[in-house]
């Protein structure tokens, strides 16, 4: 069924598609600022120089190219979920644009940088936001078609050839993903002084991939290969951990982005610790971050460091290991008021102890965490007789320092998703989902409240403990100022942006969450806006987040799982009642 | 009373419930006896205190004063320790979980039923897997039963309003209680529905679960029960038969809302003149409904 929701007649749709494609291709063709900016060229030549070579094409606006000639084809070429393809391409353009104009503008000296000034003319930009507008307005009077189902099985294939076809589009898929993920991260390059352009080109980055997953999306394509995935558990599982182990053999294998990429492992494996807390036990929790801190302390208090206090020596496994209980601990302490207080109340207890935790880090309560001086000096993981700062020669590559913390934190993810996926998918996670859909008649089917919430405390803040103790290793350094508020929030945010109560919404939300900051650090004053912005433009057009669960995506995305939108089905469950209420009228006279 | 009625164990009881809040007296030395395998009736006007009732048998609410015994047990003032005890109940205004499927729902109600240890949830050995789907085979069983097989992976809250009301029976009956409460199963149902559910609870009954029903439909109550309990601002007006409900010029009274005193008063008066009138059972409709 096709929701019609654009603001033009249907008859107005290939126009605008024609045109709003046609102005993407030109915009990538054209100059995009009237003179040099500061740090030189504006990336890819789209600056004056660029008439030096007119064809010559790249990044950005080659980006933008693509997506210009792809909505070019569409517009005329009917394919299934053809309104959400052309739409999500709209928007991609549409972002390239906005980011690019807005980039110029502000570097180059306003409005003049992106139009005409010096004698000169650079309008790239604004056809380009024009194209995206059209192509969006013209898509949606199109008509927003379902997501097309493609069957699992295809070609007539079956037996044997059939799961040798299905996994070759596993490995291409993920193939994909991985390709993708290695550009995301290298895209525009280290921030900072090193690449100034760095922030809007990763934006505009983004903004592409974007593009590009949600045309696959539109088109079923991503629906598709996660159903395929579905019925090959074990070899996706397979396929994914290899995929992540060969991400430093790509061209994200630098120290620089192993090092990011780790980061973000340990806050992607602390997302999905807090996923369990929020997203299926639906206990807000705003001070999560100090179970990480808590791990981390003491970590680093067994890892031999000489200005840890209690100083102790003990192999990372095993320091780890107890680093997670004491968290957990923690966590069951902390989620003991949840049997008193509910909602607004318990977030306001979780918000104090995540301060009491931040100030009694950097007061040195217990000369346990070295206050303001921090506690310096923590020796990397050895294990094997390696020590894990060392660079690693593998199958003839040579991958740089850091590089082993990257694989181990992909164990640790995986893991900590197999733990939260067996969890999901038993009788304690049922226990948890319920309580969040209605506690009272979740003890009404005898659950014990009580003890399954602070287990889901206990859960996520051993998850957290273990992260912390990775991430204290690999920093050499465990201060107090890593575990503020503001990462308690961010946390939240990459929970909630990914999708609540999926793993690969708490990966993706923690991996843009973290990364962005690496990339927006030239706009430092600027990133906490970017931020914000960023969450309500998502919390307000994709409030199931990113990869939304299977009922959540059902309930928040006016979908039904019958695929009906939800005013619909209401509506109809409305005259259904009301029919049965005047017949039982009927019947009693 | 009914003669059969004796020879039947009672399996709960509930003696001089009284239930305040603030200066409300919701409920005031409410008595109920439910026999091994019978259907009890609980009728009254909006506002009886019904519902109260159902949460303090249930333990949801902790009563001022009186007590609920199971097959001579005292119940514990904790829902979750009242289902383990062998009571589960399905809620006037449909408390599913919306966003579970229909499966799902069903397989929480078999919480206490499995036996999966924290260890077990996380490792998925097979003794998880053995217990999961036998879980599984009972929870199909249940949504066969009640007449909802093939829609369970559908999510809850997209289900019609009548199957809603089914489904929380199945959930109820995967708890394995011994007693069913429901509190009005039919509100909101078409004549096939409630029909349909009628056999249902019958069929309940068959498998020898007792049931106390609460519900507004007086031709539905009078149908299905063994005893009919009537509820009147907080305290029993009349128990017996349904026949002997039907009759009692008191309950029709108090159907049409006039204040206890006022309808005691009457029946003393209809007494002297020997003059009830006859108009059949009033039909108890909630207004608001
Ligand atoms: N938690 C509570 N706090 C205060 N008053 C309550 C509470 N629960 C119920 N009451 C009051 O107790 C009285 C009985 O309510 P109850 O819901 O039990 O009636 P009922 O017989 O179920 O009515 P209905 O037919 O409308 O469902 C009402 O006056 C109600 O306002
Ligand atoms: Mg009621």
């Amino acid at each position: 069924m096709t929701r019609l929701t654009g603001f033009l007649p249907p008859a107005l749709a290939r126009p605008f598609n024609a045109v709003g494609a046609a102005l993407l291709v030109i915009a990538a063709l054209l100059p995009w600022a009237t003179f040099l900016l500061n740090d030189g060229a504006f990336p890819d030549k789209a600056t004056l120089q660029f008439f030096d070579a007119p064809l010559a094409v790249t990044g950005f606006r080659w980006q933008l190219l693509l997506i210009g000639v792809a909505a070019l084809v569409l517009a005329f070429v009917r394919i299934p979920g053809q309104g959400r393809v052309l739409r999500a391409l709209g928007w991609g353009g549409l972002a390239i644009g906005v980011v690019g104009a807005i980039f110029i503008a502000s570097e180059g000296g306003g409005l003049g940088a992106i139009t005409a000034a010096d004698g000169t003319t650079a309008f790239g930009s604004i056809v380009a936001v024009l194209g995206g507008v059209a192509l969006v307005l013209g898509s949606t009077a199109l008509g927003i078609p379902d997501i097309p189902d493609w069957p699992t099985r295809f070609f007539g294939l079956s037996g044997w050839p059939l799961r040798l076809a299905a996994w070759v589009v596993l490995v291409v898929a993920f193939g994909g993903v991985l390709y993708l993920v290695s550009l995301t991260l290298t895209a525009g390059g280290i921030g900072g002084a090193a690449d100034p352009y760095a922030g809007p080109i990763f934006l505009a980055f983004l903004g592409f991939a974007g593009a590009l997953l949600g045309a696959l999306h539109g088109a079923g394509v991503t629906r598709w290969v996660s159903r395929l995935s579905e019925e090959h558990r074990g070899f996706s599982i397979l396929v994914l951990v290899a995929c992540a182990f060969a991400l430093p053999f790509t061209e994200a294998g630098s120290q620089y982005w192993m090092q990011v990429a780790a980061t973000i492992g340990v806050y992607a494996a602390t997302a999905i610790g807090l996923n369990i807390v929020v997203g299926l036990a639906g206990l807000l929790d705003l001070g999560y971050v100090a179970f990480l801190g808590i791990g981390a302390f003491v970590a680093a208090n067994l890892s031999g460091a000489g200005a840890s206090a209690l100083g102790w020596d003990l192999p990372f496994p095993v320091a780890a290991l107890i680093a997670a209980a004491v968290a957990g601990v923690f966590g069951a302490i902390v989620g003991s008021p949840t049997l008193r207080v509910r909602g607004d109340y318990l977030a306001i207890v979780t918000l104090a102890f995540g301060e009491i935790f931040y100030r009694s880090a950097q007061n040195d309560i217990g000369e346990l965490t070295g206050g303001a001086s921090a506690i310096p000096g923590i020796p990397p993981i050895s294990m094997f007789g390696t020590a894990f700062n060392e660079p690693l020669e593998l199958f003839g590559a040579e991958l740089p320092s850091g590089v082993l913390y990257y694989f181990l934190i992909v164990l640790v993810v995986a893991a900590i998703m197999a733990v939260f996926a067996n969890l999901k998918n038993s009788r304690m996670g049922r226990a948890w989902i319920a309580i969040r859909e209605d506690e009272d008649a979740a003890r009404a089917m005898g659950i014990r409240t009580g003890k399954a919430k602070i287990l889901a405390f206990l859960v996520g803040a051993t998850l957290a403990g273990l992260a912390g103790a990775i991430f204290v290793h690999k920093l050499g350094t465990a201060s107090y100022e890593s575990f503020q508020f503001l990462e308690s929030v961010t946390l939240l945010a990459a929970v909630i942006l990914g999708g609540m109560g999926t793993i690969p919404g708490a990966v993706l939300g923690a991996s843009l969450l973290f990364v962005l900051p690496e990339k927006l650090r030239e706009f430092d004053e600027y990133r906490l806006l970017v931020f914000g912005l960023a969450l309500i433009l998502i919390m307000r057009f994709r409030p199931q987040g990113l990869v939304p669960d299977r009922v959540r995506r059902a309930e928040l995305a006016g979908e039904t799982a019958m695929g009906k939108s939800i005013e619909e089905a209401e509506e109809q469950a409305v005259l259904e009642h009301e029919e049965a209420l005047s017949a039982q009228k009927e019947d009693r006279r | 009373m009914n003669a059969a009625r004796h020879s039947a164990e009672t399996v709960l009881e509930a003696s001089g419930v009284t239930m305040v809040f603030g200066g409300l007296t919701a409920l005031n030395d409410v008595s109920l006896s439910l026999p091994e395998g019978r259907i009890v009736g609980l009728i009254g006007p909006n506002g009886a205190g019904k519902t109260t009732f159902f949460n303090c048998l249930t333990g949801l609410y902790t009563p001022t004063r009186g007590a609920v015994r199971l097959r001579g047990k005292e119940l514990p003032h904790d829902p979750a320790k009242v289902t383990t005890a062998g009571i589960a109940r399905t809620f006037q205004n449909i408390r599913l979980f919306p966003n579970m499927s229909v499966l799902e729902n069903v397989l929480v109600g078999r919480h206490i039923r499995m036996r999966q240890g924290p260890l077990a949830s996380l490792f998925h050995g097979p003794g998880f897997r053995r217990d999961e789907r036998r879980a599984r085979e009972k929870s199909l069983e249940l949504l066969e039963f009640v007449g909802l097989r093939g829609v369970e992976d559908e999510v809850a809250r997209n289900l019609p309003y009548g199957d809603q009301r089914r489904l929380e029976i199945a959930r109820a009956l995967a708890t394995e209680p011994d007693v069913l409460l429901l509190d009005e199963p039919t509100a909101g149902m078409n004549p096939q529905e409630t029909e349909d559910a009628r056999q249902l609870i019958f069929r309940i009954r068959e498998t020898g679960i007792s049931v106390v029903v609460i519900e507004h439909d007086t031709k539905f109550i009078f149908s299905l029960c063994d005893t009919v309990s009537v509820l009147v601002q907080g305290e029993v007006l009349v128990e017996g038969s349904p026949d002997v409900v039907r009759e009692d010029p008191r309950v029709i009274e108090a159907y049409l809302g006039k204040p206890r005193e006022e309808v005691e008063a009457e029946v003393a008066e209809a007494a002297a003149h020997h003059g009830a009138d006859h108009q059949g059972p009033a039909a108890g409709r909630r207004d608001d409904a």
